[in-house]
């Protein structure tokens, strides 16, 4: 089903190819065929599961839509409802994005709707911070005591005194928005403890961050990302059914990943020498006229350049970095370009990982950019996501305010929006350039996913109140002032979400209640607005879920019958040849392989490789990653996945653990200068000799995590806090620890 | 080399230059307050003129508008000081489709 799903698909992009048409003039075209066709055909099987007109009662089953909420990647699913409780969670066959799945964790949601750890009330702190003594207190005291508190310290500090950082969800534009109306800049989200700098990369030499079409690929390197675990819908899918289809999968990771195990090939490289491998690869391209003459003559900038600047990253040179043999780094790169378009550098997702992660990923797009795979199927493609109506708003402008962000100036090219955490929290911490005492979060860890936990501490003893709106009781929850109980998306009326797809489709999904809300949560936008109101701000909330929706779907009629009939609104447009000769968005109006912006600020224009001494042999590289059932530290406590996992452990390798005498399931003392944490051994093959790995989202300090308190160890504590030096991304992998047996 | 540093170096000082000390020296969040308040009363999906966020244009339009006073409707507009246009300038330019953050008004 879903394999003639696809060729349905499929079709329809190769007859809109031959139009040459975007998939914004195809949504154009389509918007009143598809709503006379969906009205015409009506719902088909998905009719009988409604509920009967005619007796009001609610059936004893029913199914209803609903966009899972467990990861970013929001796949459609259908929930069983049995006599109005949640039974079942299933994927929604009419998804293209997830190709009609969904993952273990998306089984699980119902174990996050029904966890008896839940937050249930508001609560106030009565102890010291972090010692875990709550007060019940109702929904007006919460409220009026957070206004008058964000009041105080907005009178005291200006309105630049409190943070917002809110998490990856459907709601936090409207945090964003209230952050804007009630005049603070300071507003950071997971992304700086994320993809920060691959965003960054990519934009700063496509000019915008681009979608990768693994599905048509037929010869994908991907360097560190773990798409079998760390599930990217419909990338790990579709890299499958590319295998299948006999594309070449080659993992560059220091781990044996479930993508390195099921990879054609599999490269265990040095920590931190990725760029030595692809400005090798560069090398090779240009060396034996392997790139796309071409498309690098009409359509990139400063190739000269970066010819005269490759010269030096032989691939001896980089064989003697990297660990892989300069036979293989040279045969990979004839690969590549013999594969090409058809064929990436798969610029993968987080890369918060060194100092100088936005290089490193600007050598994948400059090696993306040599072999021309540029807007090809099997190739890099320019972004299509579907843009929504929104309900405009006027922010106030405060003139006591501050003239930038408390983080600004401290990476050499931030983002504006985003900031950076790391370098939020030491601006916190040293009240510098002036001093910060509130902090507003939503859905967001930054205690268990912020690297080095004692200074998220320190940041948060800081303030003078700190509120925190969440499902559970999170790390992060556990030291806030005021904790304000949050529904889980089952229960939630969302906005529209515009998503892209790849080859799959540009999509939008929204929720609806699959069940009313439980206990006394209430959604983050019920929260702001009532906020607002006794801020003197309503006006700008002055509207419901409903009318924001009709908002963004004013002029998008097809979308609204699509989500109802049949949850998600799919937009199977071409995703290849809609670019074609028109200018990118750079400087240049061209692919910048040298970035002249770069130079104006102090970064350098090309990517120099800096080396990284060997981890001396009492060391290892702490490297952070994925599995697939854990999603950072917000599912590790969910009572289906906690039976997967319910502790991490240190993967060490069978060599250094043989010298330091550790066995698989000893406990280990890890320790870096951020910190020191305890858990068992793994002593495995699947990891390099210089280096380890943990999962994150263990060793909470919440004892209301009850599934997983106690058990296992917590990464941030250890992670050393260093950062990119061009996007302000936390830069984790930086991290030498010690490891030694525990005495007992 | 030393030639090519040599023309980088004077071409960005020219532009400094040519942009003006109050162009070049704006606040551009002050600038997105004005512009939503001033110019998108106009320029929005709703209004009458052409719907504009900073990342509609290039930079390079956004300097060539501002500085060489080609902005089509700024005969119509109310009495606007220097810091304000500097401003709404560097929110325009700073935000523009090729610059480190290009951006969308709401």
């Amino acid at each position: 089903m879903a394999r003639s799903k696809r060729n349905q698909a499929r079709e329809a992009m190769s007859t809109t190819k031959k139009t040459g048409m975007t998939r914004r003039r195809w949504l154009k075209l389509s918007t009143a065929a598809s709503a006379a066709a969906l009205a015409g055909t009506g719902p088909g099987a998905w009719r009988a599961l409604a509920a009967d007109q005619k007796n009001p009662a609610p059936p004893a089953v029913e199914k209803k839509y609903s966009s899972c909420d467990m990861c970013f990647n929001k796949c459609g699913l259908v929930a069983r409802v049995e006599k109005g409780k949640v039974a079942k969670l299933g994927p929604n066959p009419h998804f293209l994005k997830s190709r009609g799945m969904l993952c273990a964790r998306g089984n699980a949601g119902i174990m996050q709707l029904y966890d008896p750890d839940r937050l249930k009330y508001p609560l106030l702190r009565k102890g010291a911070r972090g010692e875990g003594k709550w007060q019940r207190i109702n929904w007006d005291q919460a409220l009026d005591l957070a206004a008058a508190k964000l009041k105080e310290i907005g009178e005291k500090y200006t309105r630049c005194g409190t943070v917002f950082m809110a998490g990856t969800d459907t709601q936090s534009t409207f945090v964003h928005r209230f952050a804007e109306v009630y005049g603070s800049y300071n507003v950071i989200s997971h992304e700086s403890n994320c993809l920060l700098s691959r965003n960054r990369a990519f934009l700063d030499t496509f000019g915008v961050v681009p979608i990768p079409d693994t599905l048509n690929c037929r010869y994908i390197i991907m360097p560190g990302a773990n798409r079998f675990e760390a599930l990217v819908t419909p990338d790990s899918i579709d890299i499958v059914t590319a295998l299948q289809n006999g594309a070449k999968l080659v993992v560059l990771d220091p781990r044996y990943t479930k993508t390195a195990a099921l990879a054609s090939e599999w490269h265990a490289i040095r920590p931190g020498t990725d760029m030595a491998f692809f400005l090798a690869v560069a090398n090779v391209l240009i060396t034996e006229g392997l790139y796309d003459k071409e498309f690098v003559a009409k359509r990139t900038h400063g190739f000269k350049r970066l010819a005269e600047h490759v010269r030096q990253y032989t691939p001896q040179w980089a064989a003697a970095q990297c660990d892989i043999p300069a036979i293989d780094i040279i045969r990979i790169a004839r690969e590549l370009a013999q594969a090409a378009p058809a064929a990436m550098v798969y610029p993968g997702r987080r890369s918060s990982d060194y100092v100088d992660s936005t290089q490193i990923r600007r050598s994948m797009a400059i090696v993306n950019a040599l072999i021309g795979n540029w807007d090809q199927a099997g190739g890099l493609t320019l972004p299509q996501k579907i843009k929504t109506g929104t309900i405009p708003y006027e922010a106030p402008f405060y003139d006591s305010n501050p003239e930038d962000r408390v983080d600004a100036g401290r990476a050499k090219m931030m983002f504006p929006e985003e900031g950076s955490f790391k370098y939020t929290r030491d601006a916190v911490i040293e009240g510098k350039p002036y001093p910060v005492k509130g902090f507003f979060t939503y859905k967001t860890n930054p205690m268990q996913t912020g690297a080095n936990q004692a200074k998220t501490v320190e940041m948060i003893s800081q303030l003078d109140f700190m509120i925190t709106v969440d499902i559970a009781m999170s790390d992060t929850a556990w030291m806030a002032d005021l904790v304000l109980p949050a529904p889980t998306y089952l229960e939630r009326e969302d906005p529209v979400s515009s998503f892209q797809g790849s080859s799959a489709c540009s999509g939008m999904v929204m929720r609806d209640p699959v069940v009313p809300a439980m206990y006394q949560s209430r959604p983050v936008f019920w929260i702001i607005k009532e906020l607002a109101g006794r801020l003197g701000l309503e006006e700008h909330f002055d509207f419901t879920i409903a009318d924001f929706r009709a908002a963004q779907l004013k002029d998008l009629p097809q979308v609204t019958t699509a989500l109802k009939e049949q949850g998600v609104y799919n937009l199977t447009g071409p995703v290849h040849g809609v670019h074609k000769n028109k200018p990118f968005r750079t400087r240049s109006t061209k692919v910048e392989l040298y970035n002249d912006r770069y130079k104006e600020n102090g970064v350098s224009p090309l990517p120099v490789y800096r080396a990284r001494p060997r981890v001396p042999q009492d060391r290892f590289r702490m490297v952070v990653g994925r599995n697939a059932y854990i999603s950072q530290s917000s599912s590790t406590n969910n009572a289906l996945l906690a039976q997967l996992e319910d502790e991490n452990t240190l993967w060490i390798n069978p060599e250094p653990a043989a010298r330091l005498g550790i066995t698989s399931g000893q406990m280990l003392r890890v320790a870096s200068p951020a910190g020191a944490v305890e858990l068992k051994a793994r002593v495995t093959q699947e990891i390099r000799p210089d280096t380890v790995y943990m999962d994150t989202g263990f060793g909470p300090l919440s004892t209301w995590l009850k599934n997983i308190y106690g058990k296992g160890a917590c990464l941030s504590r250890v992670l050393k806090d260093e950062a990119d030096e061009v996007s302000g991304n936390m830069a984790m992998h930086e991290t030498l620890v010690t490891v030694e047996k525990v005495r007992s | 080399m030393i030639k090519t540093v040599f023309a980088m170096a004077l071409a960005a000082l020219l532009l400094l230059a040519s942009l003006g000390p109050a162009l070049s020296e704006g606040n551009w969040r002050k600038g997105k307050y004005l512009y939503r308040k001033n110019c998108r009363t106009c320029h929005s999906a709703k209004g009458p003129a052409k719907d504009l966020s900073p990342s509609t244009y290039k930079q390079a339009k956004w300097a060539e508008l501002f500085n060489q006073n080609k902005i089509p409707c700024k005969p119509k507009w109310p009495k606007i000081t220097d810091k304000d246009l500097a401003d709404i300038y560097a929110y325009l330019h700073g935000h523009a489709a090729d610059s480190p953050s290009p951006a969308k008004c709401k």
